[in-house]
C-alpha cells in the first residue's frame, strides 16, 4: 500500500499554476520592452535633436527593458534599479544571460532605493507600470522626482507610465487571454477619500488551476495634474503628455459597448483629455 | 425622472401650455430656483452646529458664508439663535442684493442686524474671527492652481477664531470625472445639471445648471462653473499646508434603499460610488 501511495504521488501531474514561473507570465502579459524603446527612442529625438544613448529604469523588476533598451543599438547602455534582489536574479538569469555575449558591460543593475541609488547620468529614466505609486505622499513622491532628475543628463528626460479613467477608481476584474493563459487584474479595493489602491495580478490556467495574487499592489492612484505639478516643483522644466490611441479588439464590433479597446502603439500629444474614458494610459515626459 | 414622473410632468406640461402667454422660463427667477433645487440651508445650520458642539464642546456663533451667493445660509444661521451672527462674502452684488430683499429685510430688524454681507473676494481676510466658516457648493474650484486654493484656504484660516472650524463640500465619484446631463424633477421645473467638458489632463470641468419647465421653455446657462475638479486628498493636503490642524471626512449614511438619512459619520474608508458629495471641515 505504501508503495502504490508513493508512486502515486510521483505520477500525480503538477498543475499548470505550479509549473509556470508568474516573472515569465508577467513580462508576456504586461511588458512590451519593443514598444516602449520604440517610444523612448522618437520622443527624445523629437524633443532633444540627438538619439538617446544611456537609459535608467527604475523599478525594473527583471530588467527586460533595459535589456532591449541595450540589445536595439551597440552603442547603448542601461543601467536598471529595483529594491528586489531574487527579481534582479531572475532577469540576469533570463534576460541578460543569454545575450551576456552581444550585452558585454553596457547593463548595470543596482539593487536598492530608486532614489538613492546613483549611477553614470542618463539620457532617459523611466518608471514603467505605475511603480512610483508605492509613494503616497507629495512630499515622497517629489523626492523620487527630484532624484530622478539628479541622474539626468542636462538634456535628459524622465517619462512616467499612468493610467486612469472612470474604471481606474472602481473595483473591478478584468480578464485577457493569451497564449496558454489568462491574465486578470483585479481592482480590489480603491478608496476615494486618500485614492489608495489595492491591486492584484493572477493568472489562470486551462487546467483550471490559478496563481492568486501573483502580485499585489498597494498604491496611491495619482492624477495627471498632480503628477505634472510635482514634477515642475522637483524641478523639471516641462512636462507633456502623452496619450496612446485605441482601436476595437479585432474580435470586438466596435460599436459594441463592451468592446474591449487594444492600444494601437501610436501615441499622440495631448494637451485635453477630453471625454475622461473608462480606461485610458499616458507617458508624462518631464524635460530637465 | 421615473416613468411616472414623466407622466405628471407631460400633463403639467399641456395644462401650462394651453393656460400661459408669457413662457414659464421669462417668469422665473433663476436665483429661486437655484435655492429650491440645491441648497437646504437649515440642514447645513444642523450638520455645522452638531460638528462644532461636539469638537468644541460649545456653540458656534460667529459665521462666515463665503461665496455666499444669496445668503440664504447666513439668513437660516441668524434665524436659528439669538445669539448668532453672520457675515457672508461674495464678489457679486447683484445676487446678495437678491439675497437681501428675499431673505434679510424679511426677516426682521433684530435677524438683519445680525447679518452683513460684503462684497468681495474670498481670500481677503476680514473681521471679527468667526467660529465657523464655509466655502459651499463646490464653489472653491474656481481656484485651479494649489497656490490660489491654498491662499484661499490660508485667508480662510486667518478669519477664523483659534478654535474655529472651516468647511468645504465636495464633489466626487466616477461619474463627476465624464461630460453628461442629470435631470432632476422639482415638480414645477427640471434642474438639469450639465458636464459640458471633463479634462483628465488638468481635471479641469466645466458646468451649467438648466432650468427646464412644463411648458418646454428653459433657461439655458443659468449659472455656468469653470472649475477644477479638486479631489478629497489634494483637497485635505492643501487645507494642512494651509495651516489648519485636523481635516475631517463626512460621510452620510445611507438606509437600506441607498437613499442618505442626514446622518454623518466620519469614515477611514469608503467605497467609491458613481456620484458623491459630502463635507470636509478643517481645524483652524
Amino acid at each position: 500500500m505504501r508503495h502504490k501511495k508513493k508512486q502515486n504521488r510521483m505520477h500525480r501531474p503538477k498543475t499548470m499554476a505550479q509549473e509556470a514561473d508568474r516573472h515569465e507570465l508577467y513580462q508576456r502579459a504586461v511588458q512590451s520592452p519593443d514598444a516602449d524603446v520604440e517610444f523612448f527612442t522618437d520622443r527624445f529625438e523629437q524633443l532633444r535633436n540627438r538619439p538617446a544613448l544611456r537609459l535608467r529604469e527604475d523599478f525594473c523588476g527583471t530588467a527586460l527593458l533595459a535589456t532591449t533598451w541595450c540589445m536595439s543599438y551597440p552603442e547603448r547602455t542601461a543601467v536598471g534599479v529595483d529594491l528586489d534582489g531574487a527579481t534582479l536574479g531572475w532577469g540576469r538569469e533570463r534576460n541578460i544571460d543569454p545575450v551576456r555575449e552581444e550585452l558585454g558591460d553596457r547593463l548595470e543593475l543596482i539593487e536598492g532605493d530608486v532614489r538613492e541609488a546613483e549611477a553614470a547620468p542618463v539620457d532617459i529614466t523611466c518608471a514603467m507600470n505605475f511603480s512610483y505609486c508605492v509613494f503616497t505622499t507629495r512630499d515622497a513622491l517629489r523626492g523620487y522626482f527630484e532624484a530622478a532628475r539628479r541622474g539626468l543628463k542636462e538634456d535628459g528626460i524622465f517619462i512616467a507610465e499612468l493610467y486612469g479613467g472612470t474604471e481606474a477608481i472602481d473595483i473591478l476584474e478584468e480578464e485577457r487571454e493569451l497564449d496558454g493563459f489568462t491574465y486578470v487584474w483585479d481592482q480590489e479595493r480603491y478608496n476615494p477619500l486618500d485614492h489608495s489602491t489595492t491591486c492584484h495580478i493572477h493568472f489562470d490556467f486551462d487546467d483550471g488551476s490559478r496563481i492568486e495574487k501573483a502580485f499585489t499592489y498597494e498604491w496611491r492612484l495619482w492624477t495627471i495634474p498632480e503628477l505634472r505639478e510635482l514634477l515642475l516643483e522637483a524641478g523639471f522644466a516641462d512636462v507633456r503628455v502623452f496619450w496612446e490611441e485605441v482601436e476595437a479588439d479585432e474580435d470586438d464590433d466596435e460599436d459594441d459597448e463592451d468592446a474591449m479597446m487594444s492600444g494601437t502603439g501610436e501615441y499622440v500629444e495631448v494637451t485635453e483629455l477630453d471625454e475622461n474614458q473608462e480606461s485610458w494610459l499616458v507617458y508624462l515626459v518631464a524635460l530637465a | 425622472m421615473t416613468a411616472a414622473d414623466a407622466g405628471t410632468f407631460r400633463a403639467r406640461m399641456s395644462r401650462a401650455e394651453s393656460t400661459l402667454r408669457k413662457t414659464m422660463a421669462s417668469q422665473a427667477d433663476r436665483h429661486a430656483l437655484y435655492e429650491q433645487a440645491v441648497q437646504d440651508p437649515e440642514r447645513d445650520v444642523r450638520f455645522f452646529s452638531r460638528v462644532y458642539r461636539r469638537l468644541r464642546g460649545r456653540d458656534a456663533l460667529r459665521l462666515r458664508e463665503d461665496f455666499c451667493g444669496t445668503a440664504a445660509l447666513c439668513h437660516a444661521w441668524a434665524q436659528s439663535m439669538p445669539e448668532r451672527t453672520a457675515v457672508g462674502v461674495d464678489l457679486c452684488q447683484e445676487t446678495m442684493n437678491w439675497g437681501t430683499r428675499r431673505w434679510i429685510e424679511p426677516a426682521g430688524e433684530e435677524v438683519a442686524s445680525r447679518i452683513a454681507l460684503v462684497h468681495g473676494d474670498v481670500r481677503e481676510p476680514r473681521g471679527p474671527k468667526a467660529d465657523l466658516a464655509c466655502g459651499l457648493n463646490f464653489s472653491y474650484n474656481c481656484f485651479k492652481t494649489r497656490a490660489e486654493l491654498r491662499e484661499y484656504f490660508e485667508a480662510a484660516r486667518a478669519g477664523l477664531d483659534k478654535e474655529g472650524l472651516f468647511f468645504i463640500d465636495l464633489l466626487g465619484g466616477m461619474e463627476s470625472m465624464i461630460e453628461g446631463v442629470t435631470d432632476n424633477d422639482q415638480g414645477d421645473f427640471i434642474y438639469r445639471w450639465e458636464q459640458a467638458r471633463f479634462n483628465a489632463r488638468t481635471h479641469e470641468l466645466l458646468c451649467y445648471i438648466h432650468f427646464v419647465f412644463p411648458d418646454g421653455s428653459e433657461i439655458r446657462r443659468a449659472y455656468t462653473y469653470d472649475w477644477r475638479l479638486w479631489t478629497a486628498p489634494e483637497l485635505q493636503e492643501l487645507l494642512l499646508e494651509a495651516g489648519f490642524s485636523k481635516v475631517h471626512f463626512y460621510w452620510e449614511k445611507t438606509d437600506r434603499e441607498g437613499d442618505g438619512t442626514g446622518v454623518f459619520y466620519e469614515p477611514s474608508f469608503v467605497e467609491n460610488q458613481e456620484i458623491w458629495w459630502t463635507y470636509m471641515a478643517a481645524e483652524a
